[in-house]
């Protein structure tokens, strides 16, 4: 007979256990969203009372500002760290559902003068920052990770590319690090750039969706400056994401023909693994509203229940940024990316103003 | 050990990603609404 082996087993996590675990961080978000609503409410109407000019603070910023502070005071305990790790998961479910609040002929029309211009940032993009890194020196791998993060969709793409191109974790770490911190940073400069140009709702939309790079904080960014804004900023950066696919597929090539990667076998079945799912989503829930499927109050609440969604991602922004560990990530890529997000920011802003100019929009 | 690799390739290839799971719960949510079962989400 032969010997049995013992193997040592990792025990896989039941569903339910699973499930059980991020409820106290999902509570937390929602705890701290909520909050954000109130003060909204309160606050404006407190200082109305009192006489006091005080600027209107939506409830977006105030979930941000809160879910900040807790991060990087007390920090976030590891029994809220499942369920606040959920905060993607809200915001794709909140863009299928905002779907309802798009009209197929919109889509069709924005998407189409979206579409443009997201060719032109993301070729510009990649670019720009293929030569910031050689400039710096940075490594090659690096480069791309960066490159790829700040041309289509920040952290989902470095992550895919990362595995495509076989990098090293601690580039991707590097350039995850560089992308967030510069993500955060746009959250509050985008909002005050884009009313001291007083940029319209729809230019304002266009240029969050075009030049902040994680889908969250361009989201927050757009509905900062007004819901109309944020609903174009959630369209055309749902626009960048559906190139994810292409780009990550172009790199794994160039770095397979360096024979630093493995070869890509079935490309389409690459392109569909890599395509974000939540996009097609969207566009049917766009369909079902277009054709009338929906209801003038169902359409209302579809667009509620989309609130509560970001509501919660808006707090899970705040709490997974943490100033002390990007620190620690290193001055080098920080530089490079802070650099190349300012020219990209510069650049798209021109392409913005040159696109309504000549769309009229 | 060849059987138990090709069932966990298997188990993931029927396991939705977290993308997938947000489309299934949204779709599922505006059917709900559809359907009548939620009348009013308010705000």
């Amino acid at each position: 007979m032969a010997d049995v082996v013992t193997v040592p087993q990792v025990q896989p996590v039941q569903p339910a256990l699973r499930f059980l675990r991020v409820i106290p961080g999902v509570l937390l978000l929602g705890a701290i969203g909520y909050a954000g609503k109130l003060l909204e409410q309160n606050v404006g109407a407190y200082a109305k009372a009192h006489h006091w000019t005080f600027p209107n603070i939506e409830y977006v910023l105030w979930a941000i500002v809160l879910g900040l502070a807790i991060s990087n005071t007390v920090g976030v305990p590891e029994i809220f760290r499942s369920g606040v790790a959920t905060y993607e998961f809200w915001l794709k479910a909140g863009i299928v559902l905002l779907g309802a609040r798009f009209l197929l002929g919109d889509i069709l029309k924005l998407g189409g003068v979206s579409l443009v211009l997201v060719a032109i940032e993301i070729v510009g993009s990649l670019a720009f920052m293929t030569f910031l890194g050689r400039l710096f020196k940075l490594k090659p791998k690096l480069t791309t990770l960066l490159a790829v993060g700040s041309a289509v969709c920040g952290v989902s793409a470095i992550i895919a590319t990362k595995g495509a191109i076989e990098a090293d974790d601690e580039d991707s770490s590097f350039s995850i690090a560089a992308i967030l911190a510069l993500g955060a940073l746009a959250l509050f400069t985008f909002p005050v750039i884009g009313h001291f140009l007083h940029l319209s709702d729809r230019a304002y939309g266009l240029w969050a969706g075009l030049g902040v790079d994680n889908t969250a904080e361009a989201t927050a960014a757009g509905a900062l400056y007004s819901d109309a804004a944020g609903k174009l900023a959630v369209l055309v950066k749902s626009t960048r994401n559906a190139m994810i696919g292409f780009v990550v597929l172009a790199y794994a090539i160039y770095w397979a023909s360096k024979g630093q990667a493995q070869a890509v076998g079935n490309k389409a079945a690459f392109l569909w693994q890599k395509f974000p799912k939540f996009v097609l989503g969207f566009l049917l829930i766009s369909v079902l509203a277009t054709y009338h499927f929906f209801n003038k109050d169902q359409v209302g609440a579809l667009a509620n229940l989309s609130r509560w969604a970001f509501l919660l991602t808006f707090a899970g922004v705040g709490l997974r940024t943490n100033f002390r560990d990007m620190r620690k990530q290193g001055l080098r890529p920080f530089a490079v990316g802070a650099i190349g997000e300012v020219a990209i920011a510069v650049f798209t802003l021109g392409l913005v103003i040159g696109a309504e100019k000549i769309f009229g929009f | 050990m060849g059987a138990e690799r090709k069932a966990e390739n298997n188990e993931s290839r029927w396991k939705l990603s977290l993308d997938s799971w947000a489309v299934v719960v949204a779709l599922l949510a505006a059917l709900l609404i559809r359907a009548g079962v939620f009348k009013h989400i308010p705000w």
